[in-house]
Parts: structure tokens; sequence; C-alpha cells
């Protein structure tokens, strides 16, 4: 079993000290910011002191669907980001930037950040193509003008991690969140990484409870996550899209084929729904989560939540998949084959709100 | 009959060295409105069309498979002529398709401008496939909308 390692960030970013502003309700680890909006614009600002007007423009993007709905699962050699891209920052520069995602981030949240750009690191180190692998190649863009009481967003984000926080929206802003991690699990200069392993062992123990109850599990095959983004490609041109042009989502409806409701499981087991839940919640700052992870637990929110699994509930093979369905909460987590090595594997996970992604803010087409 | 397609032949020689790197490709349906038919091309990705297959009771050809589960009617449902012309193998930046020449032709009167699409290949399985569907009557080809369970049918109007 690989045990997450504190990672050695020198790396990627220079490690810098934030100062705790409250305890992280969800992650456990030290605290770091906790999506308070006065931190996060102030370390926004100082971000923008240091930049020169080139990158600033770069930063600073409008808030508008077009813009918020620019994130992916893909490598950037595939769907290219916006923003200022962490890679070219000079050494003040990236402890700006990290004072920025550490203030709007918990701890865990930073650390998943930290960890998944190592792995694109790694990637590079193991298929040559030219395919956008690179820790460097992760963005950070402030949509809007950051303030204490009018909408804007905060992305962060690149091939395996797309952070999408809006304040002052009308709704909670965490979400659309995607991570995920190729491998599953790595070395890297004599550290073993494992950048899911927190929310892939609570989603694995959920589904290993859930196969007690044949009423759990799915119908059909996963091969990716199901509300993630859509590539469009078109004969004779290079693939568009792989952004968040679908939303907003459609969701399933019914009782029929979306696992077991929460009611109906031990409490033992309606715990573990629980800690599945909170181990996604516990990546942005508390301040952005603590009133979603509330609604999401509260008795009526749960009382119409299933909870669904398909494949091995071990999450040892390609295709297992997990799923918590609410009347608000879409969480998901799927295994697939990996890309760069396809003896290994590889996941995706994503989190939305049915009601408050991009926090309200956006709307269709 | 198999035959290759020219354009995905060109861009696979363009970019095939920058493989997709996606392991779940979607399907797309391409509309290309005429005067008394609707012609379609249809590209499905062998990866998920497997995984789709695989779950059906018996092993078919594709062109059978896609008559069980590509059809067009009209909005009070009365069904269209629908024939699968051709078949053909490609590959698109890294993953194997295949393709199909699909021709729907309305009933007398109806007109050849708006249906129903009814399409749930792969989809009737693979819970995360998405079937783009585009018109192709313009300069850029545009999405008229996407298919994904339990979703199967989208009404067409041009």
């Amino acid at each position: 079993m690989y045990r997450s390692a504190r990672v050695a960030i020198a790396v990627l970013w220079l490690a810098s000290a934030q100062a705790a502003i409250s305890a992280d309700a969800l992650c456990t680890k030290p605290p770091t910011g906790n999506g308070e909006v006065r931190a996060v614009i102030a370390s926004i600002q100082a971000l923008k002191k240091s930049l020169t007007a080139e990158q600033r423009a770069a930063l600073e993007r409008p808030f508008v669907r077009e813009s918020a709905i620019r994130w992916s699962n893909l490598p950037v050699g595939i769907v290219p980001r916006a923003g200022l891209r962490l890679g070219d920052l000079d050494v003040k520069q990236e402890d700006a930037a990290r004072r920025v995602a550490a203030a709007a981030l918990s701890a865990c949240g930073l650390e998943m950040l930290d960890e998944i750009r190592i792995a694109d690191n790694f990637l590079k180190n193991v298929d040559a193509r030219k395919i956008g692998w690179d820790g460097g190649n992760y963005y950070v863009s402030v949509l809007g003008t950051p303030s204490e009481k009018s909408p804007w967003m905060l992305q962060i984000g690149g091939h395996h991690i797309a952070y999408n926080l809006t304040f002052n929206g009308g709704k909670e802003g965490a979400t659309p969140m995607f991570f995920g991690s190729e491998p599953i699990h790595f070395n890297l200069g004599d550290t073993d990484y494992e950048p899911l392993a927190t929310q892939s062992g609570a989603m694995s123990k959920l589904a290993q409870a859930l196969a007690k109850h044949p009423e759990a599990k799915l119908s059909g095959t996963f091969t990716d996550v199901v509300k993630g983004v859509v590539v469009v490609f078109a004969e004779g041109q290079m693939p568009t899209g792989g952004t968040d042009t679908g939303f907003p989502m459609s969701y399933p409806e019914g009782t029929t084929d979306r696992g077991i409701l929460y009611g109906a499981l031990a409490p033992e087991e309606q715990a573990l729904v629980r800690a599945a839940l909170e181990s996604y919640a516990s990546l942005p700052g508390a301040a952005i989560t603590k009133s979603l992870v509330a609604t999401y637990e509260s008795p009526e929110a749960l009382a119409g939540t299933y909870i669904g699994y398909s494949g091995e509930p071990d999450l040892s093979a390609r295709g297992s998949y997990v799923r918590i369905d609410g009347p608000r909460i879409w969480m998901e987590l799927v295994v697939q084959p990996a890309v760069a090595d396809n003896k290994q594997l590889h996941y995706h996970a994503l989190w939305r709100d049915k009601q408050s992604d991009y926090g309200g803010e956006i709307g269709a087409k | 009959m198999k035959r290759v397609v020219p354009g995905l032949m060109l861009l696979c020689a363009a970019a095939c060295g920058v493989a997709l790197a996606h392991s779940a490709p979607n399907s797309l349906v391409k509309l290309h409105f005429l005067a008394h038919t609707v012609r379609a091309e249809v590209l499905v990705p062998e990866s998920e069309l497997a995984f789709a297959t695989a779950a059906e009771p018996t092993r078919e050809p594709f062109a059978e498979y896609l008559q069980r589960h590509l059809s067009a009617e009209t909005p009070q449902g009365a069904a269209w002529k629908r024939e699968v012309q051709s078949v053909a193998s490609a590959t698109y930046l890294g993953h194997a398709y295949l393709s199909a020449q699909v021709e729907f032709t309305p009933p007398p009167g109806a007109s050849v401008r708006e249906f129903v699409l009814v399409d749930d290949a792969v989809t009737h399985e693979v819970r995360n496939h998405v079937v783009l569907v585009l018109a192709t009557d313009t300069a850029t080809p545009e999405v008229l909308g996407a298919l994904q369970y339990p979703a199967r049918r989208l009404s067409v109007q041009r």
C-alpha cells in the first residue's frame, strides 16, 4: 500500500509557509488558508504586483461563460488552457502564486495540486509524445474583478486538476472540480506519491460496503466520468472543445439505476458515504465548502441521496466506478487504463453540484 | 463494402504523432441536409463499441448493429426510410473508428429538415459515452446536440 508522501515541492514551487487563518473543517493536515475571500483577494493583489503587464493580462480574464467553462481533463497539448502559466514564473512569482493557491485551498487541496503536477513531471519522463505532460503546464486565472461582494472566479488547473472557485456567487462556488491521477501511484526522487489516496481510498471503502447490496450496482459500463468534458471533433480539423461545453448538465431522475438510497444503508455504511463526500469537499478552503457539506449532509438531502458502483469495488480494474448522486451532490470516481503506459491504471474524479456549479453565475449557451 | 475516409487519413497523417490522450473517445453523427434526404456520416470508436457489443445477446456486423440502434422519425413518430450505404475503418488521432454512411429519407409529405434522430449506439451500454450530432451544411460544423444515456432522441430542425 502506498502512502501519500509529503511533497518535496521545491521541484515545482518553493515551499512557503502561509499563516494559518483558521482550522480546516475537513482536511486534517496543518492548515494553510481556508478560502476566506479577503485573504484570497490579498494574495491575488500580491501576485499581481510581482507580475509584468503581459503576465497580468494573462492572469486576468473576463468572468463570462466562455472563460469559466475552459477547464478540462486533457493535457494542454490537446486542450490548451488560458491564464498565467506556472512554469513561466520566476522564484518570487512562484511563491506569490503559491500563496494564492494556499489561501484558496485547504492543505489537502494544495497538496493534491502539488502531487498531480509532480505526476505530470513523472509522465514527461515516461512518454515522449508531445502531449503536454509537464508540471509547469498548470495555470492560474482570475475571472472578473476580485471583490468581497461581487461575483468573480479563481481557476487553478492543468491536465489533471481543475479548481473552479467562485466567490460571492448567488450560490456556493466550489464546483465543478475535476481531479485525476496518472499513474495512480509512482516514485520520483525517492518519494512515493499517490495523489488521490484519500479520495480513492474513501470511495473504495464505500464501494466495498455497497457490494453487499445488489441494488447498489449500476447497470452498464463506465470508461470515464459521466458528467465530464466532451471533445468535439470533425474530419480534417484538430479536435475542439474538451471543455465544459455541455454545462449545464442533465442528471438522472427517478429511482431506477441510480444505486441504493442512503437511508437503506447501515449506520456504519452511511458513515462511509459521508467520509467519501467529505474527502472531495476537503480540497477547497473550508469557507468555500462548509455550507455545501452541511447541505449535502442534511437529513433531507441524505434521504434523497443514491450511492452506486460498478466494476471492482476495490478499484483494482479498469471500469471500476463509484458515484454519490443526491439532490445537489454529484461525485464520481472511475478507473481507466493509463494513457502513457497502458499497463497502468489511472483515476478520474469529478465533483459537480446540480445547482451551484460556477456559483450559479454561469448560464446556458 | 469498405471505404477509406480521405479526410480522416489526411488528419491522421498530420496528427497521429500526437495521439489523443483520452481513453474514452465519443461518437459523432454528421448530418448533411440534401433536397430530399439527409445523409449521415457516423463515426463510432471501436474501443467503446466493443464494450457495447459485448453486452449484446448476439454478435453482428456493424451495419446491422447500427440498424438496430440508429433511426429517424417525423416529430409525429412516422419512421423515415434508413439505408446503411457503406462501412469503413479509420484511425483518428490514435483511436480506431468504424465509419458508416447512412441515408435517411422522410415519408411522403414530411419535411426533410425537421425530424427526430433516435440513436443509442454505444450509449445503451457505456454510461459516459456521448454522441455528438453536427450539421455540416455550414463552413464550420455546428453542434446540434448531444445524446448520453438515458437520452436517445434528439429533435433536429434545420
